[in-house]
């Protein structure tokens, strides 16, 4: 396997032109005011002539993007431009270089130039790896994408699901279990009981099978029992496996409560994942006790009397908190990084005691928005705080692990998808309301750890 | 398909010593292909590629696969969701109509 990198991602809906980011750069490159020098440049669509702040939308960024097939390399006639194939930065020997200048004519990015203050070519080499015009966008136009690390760890380990599996295009919960069960490994024994996970394919069609570890498929109501029963086999003959069960919502909150309580509170020692995507979606996207308030399913019908479902949803990884596990968490498929912490937390808890993982999971068939805008959407309930990211342990208590200091309004999140489209301003403000009270309630809870 | 779909081996009956008529057990894999599902197919500007990974990161069928200097899709497994190119930070992928 070879290798992937960071990589510094700009927005140019998001950028106004203000040029903080191009002040910071030649403040902390060259020490100087001139933004001129900077090695990230803004420049307005067209002749880049009016460089006056203005209308998101109207810039453009020039900036080396460490490309994987550098132009600049090639070109260099000295060798001078070489690809760093443990940072990825293209790095530039001054010692070298020739000032012939070709790499500029090389790169169609404008990302290597030349500094007319010193008379030879400057780049970016993304501050060796904090690069510092990125925290000083006060628009989030730039990102830093780090999460390349995770290929680099995970990348090349098996994926425990056959290749083909039959969930929908752009399935969230597909993306999560592939992630999940490789994480976890090949020592797993797994349960999944009715949903997406058995429907797609994970237990097998016409005799075969969908998964490479041991799978079954238990009842809805009594996949942890099962799984209780099997984790103590194995204990017992002596071999080290992870129980591992992958339910839908309905699976853990409705249905599969019982058992679920029952191998929580006698601390079973199993890994339960629940993919959460508010409703019976692979029976025909009927509301379950997870579906929120206002959201239209099969069964919560919106017409001349119904206006979507009139409850609101019930908190289960709070419930699961009650039950003092070894590990409770939320997490979601758009922060990766947050999700691979806590995969790998509830794994070293499983061992001990009961894991549990509750991970919000967006459904494009049965939230009805194109499939390829599933992580934006995932990525919208936590900027909204609709989702809120947390763990708790029984030492730690309850603490946020990627608290938003300031959310959008939860209209944001509403609007990328039909289910919610009908939804009157009453249904919205309580809908706000209430991501408003549970934020206080889940606050409180952090507050009180944290104070212990 | 790709060759680390087949690494480890699946569940052998024999060497795990289980009587065959305790219960049918699947001991091969499902050869379902989703590739054909797709109505758009995913290209990737090699010049645009920085190979951060995120199109690996998002890809729900994980059919992902690295190149010496950038990511390509398994078009066998492929079903054409157009995630990646929705999240790729350096637009480097687009989608096209799959037409015959």
């Amino acid at each position: 396997m070879g290798q992937a990198y960071s990589t510094i991602a700009f927005d140019p809906s998001a950028c106004d032109g203000c040029g903080e980011c191009m002040k910071a750069c030649a403040r902390v490159k060259f020490d100087s005011a001139d933004v001129s020098r900077s090695l990230i440049q803004i420049v307005k669509s067209g002749d880049g002539a009016d460089m006056r702040p203005g209308t998101p939308g109207e810039f453009e960024l020039a900036l080396c993007r460490q490309c994987g097939d550098p132009k600049c390399v090639t070109v260099c006639p000295a060798a001078a431009l070489t690809k760093n194939g443990s940072t990825g930065v293209i790095d530039w020997d001054p010692a070298k270089c020739v000032d012939c200048l070709l790499c500029t004519l090389g790169c169609s990015y404008a990302g290597i130039s030349l500094d007319a203050e010193v008379g030879r070519v400057s780049k970016c080499d993304t501050c060796d790896g904090n690069p510092a015009c990125v925290p000083a966008c006060p628009h989030g136009a730039l990102r830093y994408v780090t999460t390349s690390r995770i290929y680099n760890e995970v990348g090349d380990w098996e994926d425990l699901f056959a290749p083909g599996l039959a969930g929908c295009q752009g399935c969230n919960t597909e993306l999560l279990m592939r992630h999940a069960l490789r994480r976890v490994g090949p020592d797993t024994v797994l349960a999944t009981p009715p949903g997406c996970v058995p429907g797609m394919g994970s237990v097998g069609f016409n005799g075969t099978t969908g998964t490479k570890v041991p799978v079954f498929h238990p009842l809805l109501t009594n996949t942890a029992s099962m799984l209780a029963g099997i984790k103590r086999q194995y204990k017992r003959v002596g071999r080290d496996i992870t129980a591992m069960a992958i339910a839908g919502d309905g699976g853990a909150s409705d249905v599969g409560f019982q058992s679920l309580s029952g191998a929580a509170e006698r601390g079973e020692q199993i890994l339960f994942l629940v993919i959460d995507n508010e409703g019976y979606m692979n029976t025909g996207m009927q509301r379950s006790s997870c579906t929120p308030f206002g959201a239209w399913t099969s069964t919560t019908p919106v017409g001349e009397h119904g206006q979507g479902k009139t409850q609101d949803a019930k908190n289960l990884p709070l419930i699961m908190v009650n039950h003092r596990c070894e590990y409770v968490a939320t997490a979601s498929t758009a922060f990766m990084e947050d999700l691979y912490d806590k995969l790998d937390k509830a794994i070293a808890a499983s061992k001990r005691g009961f894991a549990y993982l509750h991970v919000y999971s967006p459904c494009t068939t049965g939230w009805r928005f194109p499939g390829d805008r599933n992580i934006e959407v995932a990525r919208k309930a936590v900027e909204t705080n609709f989702v809120l990211l947390w763990e708790y342990t029984q030492n730690r208590g309850l603490r946020f692990t990627r608290p938003v200091n300031d959310p959008a309004p939860v209209t944001e999140y509403l609007k990328t998808m039909a289910r919610f489209k009908h939804l009157s301003e009453a249904q919205i403000d309580h809908i706000q309301r209430k991501v408003e009270e549970n934020l206080r309630f889940v606050k409180r809870m952090a507050e009180m750890a944290d104070a212990e | 398909m790709s060759e680390r779909h087949h690494r480890y081996p699946t569940f052998d009956l024999k060497v795990a010593n289980v009587p065959d008529d305790l219960c049918p057990v699947a001991t091969e894999l499902s050869p379902m292909m989703p590739g054909d599902w797709r109505s758009f197919r995913p290209v990737v500007d090699r010049d645009k590629c920085v190979k951060c990974a995120v199109c690996w990161l998002y890809c729900p069928v994980q059919c992902v696969e690295e190149h010496a200097a950038w990511f390509d899709f398994n078009l066998d497994t492929c079903k054409g969701c157009g995630i990646c190119a929705t999240e790729c930070p350096q637009r480097a992928i687009v989608m096209i109509p799959e037409v015959k």
